[in-house]
């Protein structure tokens, strides 16, 4: 929720403020500083057994300054004013030996504002409530799901944004996370691990309530005796939601972000504007969203979040660029974060985009090594399916998948009306044709 | 250098039952060009102090930023974890004794490393290595050069009387270079040089890795012109760099007893042949072959002394990596597996410098044996899984053709079943090298080394039909 700009920790002000002071005292020409307070509560679980507490104080200051746009930037985690002093010369000192850029800045002035949202305090009984609540839940609808790990946090943090324009911005949020890893076992025999992280603001839900959550335990139970198969064809993929976050967040590296605009290397760095992907693909970052708890108000370098379209109805619209990449290219730079990810579901029913598969699989997870440059990419498919005459068939194991990304995006010829949700993303099924599937 | 203000603290208030107490600092600093553009200038520290405690075999942790000379602050964090412990006590009531008291010792591990290094020094072997790739090299597309330090101080009291304080420094730089394939698509390339030491120690004059960049350069070029490897099983020499990433990620975390107790498939092998009696696994803890390992480690953060700890010995699944808890489950001991990355991170098993032992064999002999297949020599990231299905990325290698070097080829992926895999391995060469870049993740980040010998096994390629 958007406010009056207020900083709830005074504590927090000061070290921004003794910050901004030391910028100007040091003697540089401009600067800018994060600083945040947090409290983390973790209950954690591991081989068969709720086994810890942890609580972690975390307080956090990152410098930047520029002098003749050069920079120094230093991380600390205190906010003793002598440590911030020492870090400021640090980020002072650093500067002096970097090589000027005439594209490094700081966010300019705007409205300060503030944005709140969630709990500060977490419940720790309702937590272990939660806790107890899945495993029991688990053992009785999938008994044959082995949890390796399952923690289950509250973050409270409030963090400010302040720099030597006179911009303020802060944001405190409290969110709960659960994140775990498990596997399927019948004596002896293990499936591939598997796992589900959903970050909420209600510890009361109940976990195996979510379509999500049954869906990836059914299949991993289902996954205990896979088969191979024989020699390599080309085939379709329907890629579950889960996996295309992972995917997504290779597009991201691969095609739109600093690393890969500033060097150039970016196939799509020409193309803004322009068809990269099939016409069915909407795919956006966003910085509020009414589902996605985890969507932040703040932007990573200093300007208040909005929503950003990347790519319209296959069209290329912006790229995902911080304030330094998006002048380095002279392109726009991202209106948000980038960390919360929405691919527009399609107009195909689920059972429906399966079954115009001939031949293909149905890749839970994919376990890849990073796309080349130009985007190729092969990897294991991981917790699949074989789909044959458009049914579901055998689950797979040791089956390899190679492609390359950006054909990938351009052979996507449906996308599934259903849509799953993490609170950090919300994405359907897809199905892209002619990727190379090989076995043994 | 950290002050030991916890030796004031345990003068005053001693310990009540099972603690660990820990004060830490991470250094790091970075400093990034792309293209000539400083990218990346940062330095930062990241410090303070966490207690664990074990009340019935119920554990409460807890830690705070600003760690110092305020004894009431370290005693409010041990506070914290004994109120973690007995909330979590209370609920599950598990009833079980403290571990088994370890003798008491006191120890400091490479304090020496720690010395000033200014963020200055780090730009000017950037520029310099960034320079001669300009000056040398200037068709290329793009020219990355990273360099990161990363030098952990831990200081550990615990309640058994063990004081250790140790200081593990790391320093690398990362070289990437990318050019164009005849089709004008982006080719890359990168190697990454140091490894244990400072930065200064690690890289005293830029020329001495001008040699390195003139052969990463000449390597890609060959890339550049290189062809997708053939999807499926084929015959492949894995060079050092290979074999290392393949004992850490395919077989070390499937014996990782926390793993062994979810299910992994090391579990039901143990004590069986998991691989050709050529190959002999070992996570190392701290020195390997009359040498510092990678990232040393005399005591784990649990105040186990560090040892050797044996995996598989010539083709037999011989041991698992534990903690406390786990080595007392197994009736096995532990041997400093417990490790913990930050300040406010417990302690998790984890590996240290796996390896495996190197074999007899030449590795021209070995590409002499090969009539069809791949040598791959490069990787750049790897995946595990319960099953010991592995895969990892393979950024450069060459075919084979009746013996000979042939083709470069293009990225791809090799996968399989850890175990099957080994079993393959028929030649293992007489030379291990290490690498020491790598980060684990599991819950947490922890750097690892990995090394090993070249060695020859059938494996599943992910190529292009």
């Amino acid at each position: 929720m958007k406010k009056a700009f207020e900083v709830k920790d005074k504590a927090i002000l000061d070290a921004a403020e003794l910050v901004l002071a030391g910028i100007k005292a040091v003697g540089a020409d401009e600067g800018e500083t994060w600083v945040s307070r947090s409290i983390l509560t973790e209950l954690y679980y591991e081989l068969g057994k709720i086994s810890m507490v942890r609580t972690v104080f975390s307080d956090k200051v990152s410098i930047k300054l520029l002098k003749d746009k050069r920079k120094g930037t230093v991380n600390l985690n205190s906010f003793d004013p002598a440590d911030i002093k020492q870090a400021v010369v640090d980020a002072w000192q650093a500067a002096q030996s970097a090589a000027p850029d005439e594209a490094e800045g700081i966010a300019e002035l705007q409205d300060n504002a503030s944005f709140s949202s969630g709990e500060k305090t977490p419940d720790l009984d309702l937590i272990y409530q939660q806790l107890t609540d899945l495993l029991a839940d688990t053992r009785q609808d999938f008994p044959k799901i082995s949890f390796d790990s399952i923690g289950i946090e509250h973050n409270y943090s409030e963090r400010l944004y302040a720099n030597t324009n006179g911009v303020r911005l802060s944001e405190d949020q409290g969110l709960y996370q659960l994140s775990n890893m498990f596997m399927a076992k019948d004596g002896d025999l293990t499936s591939s691990f598997n796992y589900f992280a959903t970050i909420y603001d209600d510890p009361a839900e109940r976990v195996t309530d979510s379509d999500r959550v049954r869906r990836v335990l059914d299949e991993t139970q289902r996954q205990i005796v896979t088969e191979q198969i024989e020699g390599s064809f080309v085939g379709d993929l329907v890629i579950t939601p889960g996996c295309l976050e992972n995917i997504l967040w290779y597009v991201g590296d691969t095609y739109l972000q600093d690393g890969a605009m500033i060097s150039g290397t970016s196939p799509w760095k020409d193309k803004l504007g322009e068809q990269v992907a099939s016409p069915l693909v909407n795919f956006s970052l966003v910085a509020e969203h009414p589902e996605l708890p985890a969507a932040s108000n703040l932007s990573g370098d200093g300007y208040v979040a909005e929503n950003m379209p990347l790519i319209e109805d296959g069209v290329l619209k912006n790229f995902s660029l911080s304030r330094y990449g998006a002048a380095k290219t002279g392109l726009k730079r991202s209106a948000n974060s980038g960390g919360t990810l929405v691919l527009g579901n399609g107009e195909t029913p689920l059972e429906e985009l399966i079954a115009g598969v001939e031949k293909g699989i149905l890749l839970g997870r994919f376990s890849g090594g990073e796309p080349s440059p130009a985007g190729d990419l092969s990897g294991v498919a991981k917790n699949s399916f074989l789909i044959e005459n458009g049914k579901v068939t055998k689950p797979l194991s040791e089956v390899m998948i190679a492609g390359n990304l950006g054909d990938m995006l351009r052979d996507i010829v449906a996308v599934s009306q259903e849509c799953e949700n993490s609170g950090y993303w919300l994405l359907p099924w897809i199905r892209v044709k002619g990727v190379t599937i090989s076995g043994k | 250098m950290l002050q030991d203000h916890l030796h004031d603290y345990v003068l005053k208030h001693g310990f009540t039952g099972y603690t660990e107490l820990r004060a830490q600092q991470n250094s790091n600093r970075a400093v990034a060009m792309l293209n000539g553009s400083l990218v990346s200038n940062s330095s930062g520290v990241s410090r303070g102090v966490s207690a664990r405690v074990v009340k019935g075999g119920a554990y409460g942790f807890a830690s705070s930023t600003g760690y110092g000379a305020d004894v009431e602050a370290i005693a409010q964090i041990v506070r914290a974890a004994s109120q973690n412990a007995s909330f979590l006590d209370r609920h599950v009531q598990r009833g079980q004794p403290d571990f088994a008291s370890v003798q008491p010792f006191s120890r400091t591990d490479g304090l020496e490393h720690d010395v000033p290094v200014e963020q200055s020094y780090l730009l000017g072997m950037v520029d310099e290595l960034d320079s001669y790739i300009a000056e040398r090299f200037p068709k290329l597309l793009s020219r990355r050069v990273f360099a990161r330090v990363l030098n952990m101080e831990k200081l550990l009291y615990t309640s058994d009387g063990v004081v250790s304080h140790s200081f593990v420094p790391r320093s690398n730089v990362y070289i990437f270079m990318t050019t164009q394939d005849q089709d004008g698509q982006p080719v890359e390339l990168y190697k990454v040089l140091g490894g244990y030491g400072n930065f200064p120690e690690k890289f005293k004059h830029a020329e001495d890795y001008f040699e390195k960049l003139e052969k990463q350069y000449e390597l890609l070029m060959k890339k550049a012109e290189g062809v997708y490897a053939k999807p499926g099983i084929q015959t492949v020499i894995l060079d050092s760099d290979l074999a290392g990433i393949l004992a850490h990620e395919a077989v070390g975390h499937t014996v990782e007893a926390d793993f062994v107790q979810t299910g992994s498939v090391g579990g039901p092998m143990f004590g069986k042949q998991v691989a050709s009696d050529k190959v002999s696994l070992v996570d190392i803890a701290h020195t390997a072959f009359g040498e510092l390992a990678p990232v040393p480690v005399f005591v784990d953060d649990e105040g186990t002394p560090a040892q050797d700890q044996m995996l598989i010995e010539n083709g037999i699944l011989t041991g698992y990596m534990h903690n406390k808890e786990s080595a007392r489950k197994f009736g096995h001991s532990p041997n400093g597996n417990a490790r913990a990355y930050e300040f406010s991170d417990e302690p998790l098993i984890r590996m240290r410098n796996t390896c495996i032992l190197p074999g007899t064999d030449k590795l021209e002999d070995m590409i002499a044996s090969v009539e069809d297949g791949y040598f791959m020599t490069d990787m750049n990231n790897g995946q595990a899984d319960s099953t010991g299905e592995f895969m990892f990325g393979v950024p450069m290698g060459y075919e084979i053709k009746n013996g000979k070097l042939g083709r470069a080829i293009k990225d791809t992926t090799v996968s399989g079943v850890a175990f099957d895999i080994l079993k393959t391995a028929d030649m293992v060469s007489d030379t291990v090298t290490w690498t020491n870049s790598g980060m684990c993740g599991k819950k947490q980040m922890i750097p690892v080394g990995m090394g090993g010998p070249a060695i020859k096994v059938k494996i599943n390629v992910g190529g292009r039909a």
